[in-house]
């Protein structure tokens, strides 16, 4: 059988509050393929933010295995989760999370200081549709176009994965539908995209669904006829 | 259940409100402890002038007691006393400024050990200074040597007298050297007839004694006692000048008449308290703002941090009031506290100190700090800022609504402010340059609080370390540039010029004198003054105003110093009018030159031209390169001073002021610090949810902390470049206006000083700054992006 590009193999997270020890995951395993559209969905609680702060190398597992590609990021340390950050993960918040002293240019040109591998940031930007906004300060947009300043960042080092929290829960319906088409649309240049979300109608276009509840993983279900998103009725 | 809710919330952060505590304390220790230290100076000297009948008026001459008689009429005056005052030395050289009394109502002792004054007792009373230095105790007997005679005296008291607090040999001194002199009284009636005998027969040209007793058959020696001055104590101060006046014009033998505040040690103490005054107003001046500073941004972080949950108490439905009441309460208990404990620890602690070290320096008994009212408005306006300060942070949170209340405030950009950011040479800079600039610009108060507190910083260490500086420069100046001799002799006056011959054919020709004069200006009004005379060549130069060593003065005319001259509004060409002490004749001179004397603001000119205007030159020093080290005692040499001694003297004072130069040093870093580590917090508190941002993002801590450090490093160089020279400002100022009249000093600082400062300052800055950059490492950043959220 052919190796998964993501691989999860028994992961647990542990928290420790008030001496009290918290399973946020209890052994977690779960595969996904490269070029997935995932959508990870579950109640609040559920333990679907932890996991993809492990996938993004933002925090640690308290046990077992993450395999991106060939490499077992929770055997990393912290300099190589942060070559890691750099180089293959794309982050994208519901809050943004731009920097606000940076123009819309500056923002996405950002990574250039930490990977070599970036893309030509005009071109970034003009396929978000920000060219002639580049060189406005992040409090001049709106905030879809905000998010999408964020997508530009995120996808300006031409990441393996594409990790999304939230991405549309601060937008409203017609621009959280632009902002999920230009996710969806890097899942077709071969990079994994991952949304963490409450929002159960992008389920419908994902290529995967993982329902997630009390740390573990309920269900994990590929859709084999994934809509279009203009045919969801948001 | 709010109170209990302070108290559990300065208990959780009781680092930031220790540092209000400390920055409160140390602000109102500094002013309250400087002035309970000027204060208890001022006090301590008038509580001893009173009590101990400081005279108002000293009459100088050849005096007598019909001239005592004839003051004592006069209206106005209280009581008079004739006292005769030569210089005297001991067994081991050691010089004594003997002074014979009849009475002791004037300038009366303060015995510290042993008797009060006696006309008829046979003893003598010492300097107490003079007494520890050289373990001398009441009952010892001392041998005092003077005009050829020798008395072997009991000591009867060990004194301090109100006229005695300062007392220098020689006026090239500047630090009183107890040891090798002091001050002494004996009873007139120890005077013998034989010593009053000799004396009037010198005078009289009567070799024979037979000759004398012939022409003197009732002879009574008391009533040729050369007295050489009489005290005069005055009824009302505000009529003084009517006395003095009356004097001049009644009493012949009068020379010059001298208010009390022209008299040295009075005038050296009173400039000591008018120098401290500058200090007060200055240092914690710049203590309490700087202090204020840092009590500003700390408060303003607590304030902050407690953002959510002033969001939580208005949702809760408490009133705005309430809750602002309950946030000026942290700082106002706080405040009070330290400001209680300030004023205690600056009375008894500083205050005490340096009272403790002036009375080293001077002798004067029971001295004590005294607790100025200011001090205690000080402190209540420091509450009542502490108060606004939280009353204004908290407002500004109050303002907002519950909601957006209850979450992180992230700090707002104006675009338009930052466009400029986007041009010319901006677009060159490096992501984190540009970065820290916007960040710069956004937060400018932040930005001019740190620069404020950074170069108050700075700008104490030049300071400090430039008036030592300064005050080796001037040693330097004074004694090898303008003194440029091994030995001064004073010599005795009225010698023979034979007997003047001798000195010169021994130790050279190279001699001065210093002549006591009233200058006259156009107005009429006449002012005491002196004229230094010389006859040294290059052993006593002259410099210009650029510490420049001058040719030989010309013989046409006069020089006055720099300083006396802007005073005077003097200019090359002017001519003034002046008349010796006790010759009315009246001289009009030239000023053809100006020159600086460090410690003199006087006239000058040369032999030749005091010989050209018909007065006779008698030399009171000689000036010589030879090795007197080993000679005790010279003929007809009152004092030999060596050049080392009076510079080594100066060490003395030197030690005293760098002992508060360090105290001075010591707060500017901690109050400096305090305030970095307190912006560098504020700041990165703001920052941390970006940090968090550029950490997910892949950039390595290393260089985040470089971003950080980068910005305080800015505001350290800015502080830094704009601290110097205001550091010298400082400090020339203060020398200008905080010195005594007399002198002339301004600020003479080293590379060194700029550069110890510079370094100082910015390693204080960077070094807080790497302490702080370490909570990179400890960046969350799933909890600080969600935080954010």
């Amino acid at each position: 059988m052919e190796k998964s590009f993501i691989e999860l193999k028994n992961v647990k997270k542990i928290y420790e509050v008030g001496g009290q020890k918290y399973n946020a995951l209890d052994g977690i395993d779960l595969s996904i393929n490269q070029g997935e559209f995932v959508v990870i969905l579950g109640p609040s609680g559920a333990g679907k933010s932890t996991l993809l702060n492990l996938l993004g190398g933002m925090d640690k597992a308290t046990s077992g295995n993450i395999f991106i590609g060939d490499n077992d990021i929770s055997k990393y340390n912290d300099k190589e989760l942060t070559r890691y950050r750099a180089n293959e993960v794309g982050f994208i918040f519901q809050f943004y999370n731009i920097m606000p002293t940076l123009t819309v240019d500056e923002n996405v040109n950002l990574i250039k200081d930490v990977t070599n591998t970036s893309k030509n940031s005009s071109e970034v930007l003009k396929s978000v549709g920000l060219l002639k906004h580049a060189g406005k300060f992040p409090q001049e947009l709106s905030g879809g176009e905000q998010q999408r300043v964020s997508i530009a960042r995120a996808i300006m080092k031409n990441p393996k994965v594409l990790l999304c929290d939230e991405p549309t829960g601060a937008l409203d319906s017609k621009t959280g539908v632009e902002v999920l088409k230009l996710l969806r649309k890097q899942s077709d240049y071969d990079t994994t995209v991952i949304i963490v979300t409450h929002n159960a109608l992008i389920a419908d276009i994902a290529d995967r669904v993982i329902n997630i509840k009390n740390g573990k993983v309920e269900s994990n279900i590929l859709n084999n006829h994934p809509k279009n998103i203009d045919e969801v009725k948001w | 259940m709010l109170k209990r809710k302070m108290f559990r919330d300065i208990r959780n952060n009781l680092s930031q409100f220790i540092t209000i505590f400390l920055m409160v304390m140390i602000g109102i220790m500094a002013y309250s402890g400087i002035k309970a230290y000027m204060g208890g100076m001022a006090k301590t000297a008038d509580k001893f002038y009173s009590e101990n009948n400081l005279f108002d008026l000293n009459v100088m001459g050849l005096l007598n007691h019909d001239d005592l008689k004839s003051i004592k009429k006069m209206d106005n005056v209280n009581d008079a006393e004739l006292k005769l005052s030569v210089s005297a030395t001991t067994d081991n050289e050691k010089i004594l400024l003997l002074n014979f009394i009849e009475s002791n109502n004037i300038s009366k002792f303060y015995v510290i050990d042993g008797e009060g004054f006696d006309f008829n007792k046979s003893g003598i009373w010492l300097d107490n200074f003079y007494c520890e230095k050289n373990n001398i105790n009441v009952g010892d007997t001392v041998l005092v040597k003077y005009d050829g005679m020798e008395l072997h005296e009991e000591v009867l008291g060990r004194i301090n007298v109100p006229d005695h607090l300062y007392d220098v040999s020689d006026s090239s001194e500047l630090y009183p050297d107890r040891e090798k002199f002091g001050f002494a009284y004996m009873s007139t009636n120890e005077i013998t007839e034989d010593y009053i005998k000799s004396l009037v027969m010198r005078e009289s040209n009567i070799k024979d004694e037979k000759v004398f007793d012939m022409a003197m058959p009732d002879f009574d020696y008391k009533k040729y006692i050369p007295f050489s001055s009489i005290m005069v104590d005055v009824k009302d101060n505000n009529y003084r000048d009517n006395v003095k006046n009356n004097i001049e014009d009644n009493v012949k033998n009068a020379k010059a008449i001298i208010n009390v505040e022209d008299m040295s040690s009075y005038a050296a103490y009173q400039g000591e308290i008018d120098e401290g005054k500058t200090y007060v107003g200055v240092f914690s001046g710049i203590f309490l703002f700087i202090a204020m500073l840092s009590v500003i941004t700390t408060m303003t972080r607590v304030v902050k941090n407690q953002r959510t949950q002033i969001g939580t108490l208005k949702a809760l439905g408490f009133s705005n009031n309430r809750i602002l009441f309950h946030y000026i309460g942290y700082g106002f208990w706080i405040s009070v506290f330290a400001c209680v404990v300030g004023l205690l620890l600056g009375y008894y602690g500083i205050g005490n100190i340096f009272i403790g070290t002036e009375m080293v320096f001077f002798e004067i008994p029971n001295g004590a700090p005294f607790m100025d009212i200011s001090s205690y408005y000080v402190s209540l306006i420091v509450v009542f800022i502490v108060g606004v300060i939280t009353y204004i942070t908290g407002r500004s949170i109050l303002r907002e609504n519950p909601a957006e209340t209850l979450r992180n405030k992230i700090p707002s950009v104006k675009g338009r402010t930052l466009n400029i950011t986007k041009k010319g040479f901006f677009k060159k800079l490096s992501f984190e340059s540009i970065w820290n600039v916007r960040d710069i610009l956004r937060n400018k108060m932040r930005t001019i609080m740190g620069v404020a507190g950074i170069l108050g910083c700075c700008m104490l260490i030049v300071c400090a370390l430039g008036m030592l500086d300064s005050m080796n420069f001037f040693v330097k100046l004074q004694f090898e540039d303008l003194y440029n001799f091994d030995y001064k002799l004073s010599i005795k006056e009225n010698l023979s010029d034979k007997e003047l011959q001798v000195l010169y054919d021994k130790y050279g020709s190279y001699s001065s004198e210093s002549i006591g004069i009233e200058i006259k200006d156009s107005d009429g009004k006449r002012e005491s003054n002196n004229i230094f005379v010389t006859d040294a060549s290059d052993y006593v130069r002259f410099v210009d105003n650029k510490n420049r060593i001058k040719e030989k003065p010309n013989d046409n005319g006069v020089y006055v110093t720099y300083k006396l001259a802007s005073n005077k509004g003097y200019k090359i060409g002017d001519k003034i009018e002046w008349h010796i002490y006790g010759d009315n004749k009246y001289y009009t001179s030239e000023i053809i030159g100006f020159n600086k004397d460090p410690q003199n603001q006087n006239v000058s000119m040369t032999r030749e031209y005091l010989e050209s205007l018909g007065i006779d030159y008698k030399p009171d020093s000689i000036y010589t390169n030879m090795d007197l080290s080993s000679v005790k005692e010279i003929n007809n040499v009152v004092a030999i001073q060596n050049i080392d001694n009076l510079k080594e003297g100066m060490n003395g004072m030197l030690s005293m002021m760098k002992t508060m130069l360090v105290l001075i040093i010591g707060i500017a870093v901690l109050l400096g610090a305090i305030i970095i580590y307190n912006l560098g917090i504020l700041s990165y508190s703001e920052k941390q949810y970006q940090f968090a941002t550029l950490k997910v993002l892949g950039f390595e801590d290393k260089k985040i902390r470089k971003i950080f450090i980068k910005q305080n490093n800015w505001i350290s160089v800015i502080s830094i470049i704009f601290g110097l020279p205001l550091g010298f400002y400082l400090t020339d100022w203060l020398f200008k206006t905080a010195i005594e009249e007399h002198y002339d000093f301004g600020a003479f600082i080293t590379l060194r000083t700029y550069i110890i400062a510079s370094i100082g300052t910015f390693a204080v800055s960077y070094l807080v700054s790497k302490f702080l950059a370490r909570k990179v490492k400890k960046i969350d950043m799933v909890s600080s992006l969600k935080g954010n959220e």
